[in-house]
């Protein structure tokens, strides 16, 4: 065994599009520890909450992440809903979970592109990323908008989807699916992919509950753990669905788990459209959050449970707004995916667990 | 079984035997967050299982006062740990990777406790709407205290609820006439007004209230237009 030595991985490196930092600890070519590190672009926008009252506050946290952007958005809405007692309508919740859906195919379309970018694999990557043009071309006929949305409010949804953009939704996905399964294909089953994933930083079912992780992270290491599941704002309109789970807990089982939830995704939404029911999307919200009033919400965003807790104090301005985003909680489990993996491997683990240093450094 | 979310409180001691237990019964970390409070800072832990979130809240943690870390149960914490450090000021004690207040390169130290003018005057504004609510409240239950009195005469001997009532109307009637005494009316009101200003500007605003009267007493007299 050759002596340790510290190689810095980050805050700029090829593979990460965001600043994180990681102090490797190897020994010849094997990493023995991994600390990160983040706080390089840490913008303190919780504690804007003093500034931008709770309806304000809807754009700003959709600003969290371009990619969660929607999420964030849906899951700060319900949780102040939660906080002034709000039912919104089910046409507002049915809409919301349409959209929803449709950032988690457009995030995990965009991983697969990164994933097949950093092994090496430059045409996948370019068809992941041309399918994922005409997902947010749906949002920019729905919304207006391709990264930032701002349909969601206090209260329901700012905008409706007409019968012939749901029709147009319906036929694009059916497209979208289609050409989707041939990428999928290539994905989980050629042999250059397999080779840089199979048996790759691998955490086992009981580290993964050890380690409190979190989305597509935890459930590659067979944990039934999705928060959809438990069936509310929107989602107990479906008829149900099985939590997709692999077992092996490796780089190959997340790409996997992920690239299957892609065309779960296009069923709910599909269901969704079916079901959606006529009505009202909003309801006109009046008053301020109570005094120590307190709330919290999960929302399962695209790289995994996502929590979200307000408390009021009487005036439009929220006294506390937190939101504990995925990447947070599976830092642990990625310190521990990297311990003993090969130097060249630690791209693949870090992008496995699809981190989000915007979502992490409100 | 529906979602469910649970707020309960704890003390600073009990910190860890609540993430031994929780951690012994299956439960998850779900956070840690801090909320900067007028009397100390309220260190917030959440713990998930099945369909239930469980938020144990440990109430205003002064300066100075530590708190064990539970990175030992959960190591996921200790993002939170050093984060609860470096932006709002917590000393927690053994945490499992600890970054010494390096994790966040913050210009201004713990600025999450820093209390920015438009919190301030939040607060302020949020005081004064609770003190405005608890007079109307005060107010409203005025008319409630003399439908008990109503109630109280007409259970007495009627020859003495009668002698009560007279002495009530005469105690109001004598209130409204000091009240009265005590505040000017208008005119005297206006009168004084009009001492204070120029004599010949004075003189033009009696002749046009004059004037404002007669034409309001001539639309009031019945019209004489028969033939």
């Amino acid at each position: 065994m050759g002596k340790a030595t510290v190689i810095p991985f980050g805050p700029q490196h090829p593979v990460l599009p965001e600043p994180l930092h990681l102090d490797l600890v190897v020994e010849d070519e094997k990493v023995v520890e991994a600390i990160p590190q983040i706080g390089f672009v840490h913008r303190g926008l919780e504690k804007l909450v003093e500034t931008r009252d709770y309806n304000q506050f809807v754009y700003v946290v959709e600003r969290i992440c371009g990619i969660c952007a929607f999420g964030h958005s849906m899951g700060y809405a319900e949780t102040v809903e939660s906080l002034m007692g709000i039912e919104i309508p089910d046409r507002a919740k049915m809409l919301r979970v349409i959209w929803h859906e449709l950032s988690r195919v457009h995030s995990h379309i965009l991983w697969m592109g990164l994933a097949a970018d950093a092994f090496g694999f430059e045409s996948l990557f370019m068809h992941c990323w041309r399918l994922r043009e005409r997902v947010l071309d749906l949002f920019e006929a729905t919304t207006g908008g391709r990264v930032i949305f701002s349909v969601v409010k206090v209260g329901g949804v700012v905008r409706d989807i007409d019968d012939d953009q749901l029709k147009r939704f319906v036929d694009v996905l059916e497209g979208i699916k289609d050409e989707y399964r041939q990428i999928c294909d290539v994905f989980l089953t050629d042999r250059s992919v397999k080779n840089r994933t199979v048996g790759v930083g691998v955490i086992s079912h009981d580290d993964a509950l050890a380690l409190s992780m979190v989305g597509p992270f935890v459930r590659a290491s067979g944990v039934k753990q999705d928060v959809r599941l438990l069936r509310k704002a929107g989602y107990d309109m479906l008829d149900g669905f099985e939590t997709i789970t692999a077992s092996d807990g490796d780089c190959y089982a997340r790409a996997k788990v992920r690239a299957l939830e892609v065309l779960q995704s296009i069923d709910i939404i599909e269901e969704m459209i079916r079901k959606l029911v006529p009505g009202e999307i909003a309801v006109a919200v009046k008053g301020n959050p109570a005094d120590g009033a307190e709330a919290c919400n999960v929302l399962e965003q695209p790289r995994g449970e996502c929590y979200y807790y307000a408390r009021g104090n009487g005036s439009k301005n929220l006294e506390r707004m937190r939101i504990r985003t995925p990447t947070s909680q599976n830092l642990a489990g990625m310190t521990t995916a990297l311990a003993g993996c090969d130097l060249a491997d630690v791209n693949m683990i870090v992008l496995t667990i699809d981190p989000c240093i915007s979502c992490t450094e409100r | 079984m529906a979602f469910e979310a649970k707020f309960m409180e704890m003390g600073a001691e009990d910190v860890l035997r609540c993430a031994q237990d929780h951690k012994a019964r299956g439960w998850r970390f779900v956070q840690l967050l801090c909320t900067n409070t007028e009397d100390g800072i309220d260190v917030q832990y959440t713990y998930m299982k099945d369909e239930t979130i469980e938020n144990w809240t440990v109430k205003s943690v002064k300066k100075g006062e530590s708190i064990p870390s539970i990175t030992d149960y959960f190591l996921a914490a200790f993002v939170f740990e050093n984060e609860s450090h470096d932006l709002f000021g917590i000393d927690i004690q053994g945490i499992a990777i600890d970054f010494q207040g390096r994790f966040y390169d913050v210009s201004v130290p713990e600025p999450m406790t820093v209390i920015s003018p438009a919190q301030k005057a939040a607060r302020e504004k949020a005081a004064k709407l609770a003190a405005a609510k608890a007079a109307k409240e005060k107010a409203d239950a005025a008319p409630a205290a003399d439908a008990e009195l109503e109630a109280k005469l007409a259970g007495m001997d009627p020859e003495k609820a009668a002698k009560v009532r007279a002495a009530m109307e005469a105690k109001a009637k004598k209130a409204a006439a000091a009240q009265e005494q005590a505040a000017p009316s208008a005119d005297a009101e206006l009168e004084a007004k009009l001492a204070g200003m120029d004599p010949e500007k004075a003189a033009k605003v009696r002749a046009a209230m004059e004037a404002k009267k007669a034409r309001e007493a001539a639309k009031a007299a019945p019209e004489g237009k028969g033939e």
